[in-house]
């Protein structure tokens, strides 16, 4: 976790946004709404549409190109949108903004809103493990044991059998939570095929593990099992019209 | 040929004619690909292409801008020279059942005419009886013109036998110009539709509010003509905005009075002029519809202050007119984005 200044808070328009160069090499969309300060990626998940160029009321931030929506405080979606933003941790010193970069797991679909303390013990059950282009992390009928989070990279899942597999979609953007079978009690088996499409770096987590660290925080837990019910209906039904 | 497609929650397989776009050939298959102009500006139909070969039939298609990784293409104007595998990185659904599952097509020009000096309406006859919902748009390749152009169906009926449009004249617009230049009747042009998801159906038990600047106003009169067919407006209130330059621009003014007169309680139309004080005959030979000086979007705003309620909103016209319209409709009004629907065209 490193510290990168980012910009001035005169920068930064009462209740509006402002693109900025991290360091030189990273562009974070910075906002503020009262007294405090917000940083996201600076372009939309969607189609890398440049998000200062979109609309901020102070609280929602909307791109113009097909009106997704997110909280800023959260990143997490509104609405149409079918990704949510990363966020950077803001520090503000006198009159500097400063961004922490996150962890993968504090950007993770199925975390966020995890207390820190439980965040924390989930962190030190990840291995980070490095795979190459073609590289297989499971097989059909394997043990469900680990779950996975992207950190950067793209992995295909292919279900089937044999040679008469198809694809069943992809994973790309970070902090999206795979392999979830490890976390419910009725899948011991894979039931898809996981392969990286380019080189990937993935966090691999017991899921057994990580349940009995969520037993122990209930509330926590109650939240990652609500989104990672919402997380499986994704693929089952369709959204609704635009 | 075939196209294997996959998406970010599973996989598709549809077959492509040569010469067949691979988006139109996806979209006549049933399979709601991503796509907003379906004719090469917009840049929402991109796709990274995993394996095989397409040709792109126009390298400087303005929707290339948002091409941002090797692979990319717009599927709207690749054609597959032999199977391919290609990826979006959209969560991609089957249409609806009832759902009017787009195709190809010719239609036969007819009876063009100027509405304004820059606005002309025209009908495609079609051999065969058409199905499409309000507020959908056809693309469209006039001869001699490569390239498809969007335009809005006008009209609404149940398979209806002719579409009607009205383009307004774009000065280097090679499409725009054949329209306005030459002698167009009975010619024959090709179509690919209906496409758009700004559409209208009476179930949607909601207020509607319609704000369209020019041209964009064709959409919209194929939704006034579906409520009013439905009596729509005995339940629920419409609130039309028709944004024109002065009065020698604005059209559509009978047709749009006659809605007026059979919804006279719920139903309010107000032309908006931006570039002249309304005149005072404006109102006398017009007396159902308002007029108002300003841009259609701030008319708009005006007028609607406190009246959001239960809103769904469709916009229609030049794309800036169409995103004042948005932060109006965003910023002020507090709709939810899902309730404002527009297609875009650049």
């Amino acid at each position: 976790m490193t510290r990168k200044f980012v910009c001035n808070r005169a920068d930064v328009p009462a209740n509006g946004m402002r693109e900025c160069d991290a360091d030189g090499d990273l562009k974070v969309l910075v906002a503020n709404a009262g007294n405090e300060y917000f940083a996201c990626q600076a372009v939309c998940p969607h189609q890398d549409v440049a998000l200062c160029e979109g609309l901020y009321d102070g609280a929602v931030l909307t791109c113009h190109q097909h009106l997704w929506q997110w909280d800023i405080r959260t990143g997490a979606p509104i609405g149409l949108a079918e990704a949510p933003l990363e966020c950077y941790k803001v520090e503000v010193d006198n009159d500097s903004i400063f961004i922490v970069s996150p962890g993968t797991l504090d950007v993770g679909e199925l975390f966020t809103g995890v207390a820190e303390k439980t965040l924390a013990e989930i962190n030190a059950l990840a291995k980070r493990e490095e795979f190459p282009q073609g590289g297989t992390l499971y097989n059909i009928s394997d043990p469900a044991d680990d779950f996975f989070v992207l950190e950067s990279g793209r992995v295909e899942f292919l279900i089937g059998r044999d040679d008469r597999t198809s694809p069943a979609g992809f994973m790309l953007r970070k902090g999206e939570v795979f392999g979830w079978a490890a976390l419910l009690d009725s899948q011991p088996l894979r039931i898809a095929k996981a392969t990286c499409l380019e080189r990937s770096t993935l966090l691999r987590i017991n899921g057994k593990q990580a349940l009995k660290v969520l037993e122990a925080d209930p509330a926590s837990g109650y939240i990652v099992m609500r989104r990672l019910s919402s997380l499986i209906a994704r693929y089952l039904a369709p959204s609704g019209a635009k | 040929m075939k196209i294997q497609l996959n998406a970010r929650n599973r996989a598709y397989q549809f077959a492509a004619a040569g010469g067949e776009r691979i988006l139109y050939a996806g979209l006549a298959s049933g399979i709601n690909l991503p796509y907003e102009c379906g004719s090469g500006t917009c840049g929402t139909c991109k796709a990274r292409l995993v394996s095989g070969d397409i040709d792109d039939l126009w390298p400087a298609a303005p929707g290339r801008k948002y091409l941002k990784h090797p692979g990319e293409f717009l599927m709207c104007q690749s054609e597959a020279r032999g199977d391919c595998s290609l990826e979006v990185a959209n969560f991609v659904y089957n249409m609806d059942p009832g759902a009017c599952l787009p195709a190809a097509g010719r239609g036969i020009l007819r009876s063009p005419r100027l509405l304004t000096d820059d606005v002309i309406a025209f009908s495609i006859e079609l051999a065969a009886p058409r199905e499409f919902d309000a507020g959908q748009f056809m693309v469209m390749q006039v001869p001699g013109v490569p390239g498809y152009r969007g335009y809005s169906m006008a009209n609404f009926e149940r398979g209806a036998k002719k579409l009607d449009f009205v383009v307004k004249k774009k000065p280097g617009g090679g499409a725009s110009e054949w329209l306005f230049n030459g002698n167009i009747e009975g010619r024959e042009v090709d179509l690919f539709g209906p496409l758009g998801s700004a559409t209208f159906f009476p179930a949607l038990a909601k207020n509607i509010l319609c704000i369209a600047g020019g041209s964009g106003i064709a959409g919209i009169m194929s939704i006034l003509e579906r409520a009013c067919q439905e009596h729509y407006f005995d339940q629920y209130s419409g609130d039309v905005f028709f944004g024109v330059r002065t009065m020698k621009d604005a059209f559509y003014l009978d047709e749009l009075s006659r809605y007026r007169n059979k919804f006279p309680q719920k139903l309010q139309i107000t032309v908006a002029l931006s570039d002249e004080e309304v005149p005072a005959a404006a109102a006398q030979r017009y007396p159902a519809l308002a007029f108002d000086k300003g841009l259609v979007h701030e008319v708009a705003a005006r007028h609607m202050k406190g009246k959001y309620q239960n809103v769904r909103a469709y916009l229609a016209g030049p794309p800036p007119a169409v995103d004042a319209a948005i932060r109006v409709l965003l910023l002020e009004a507090k709709l939810t984005a899902d309730n404002i629907r527009y297609d875009k065209f650049s």
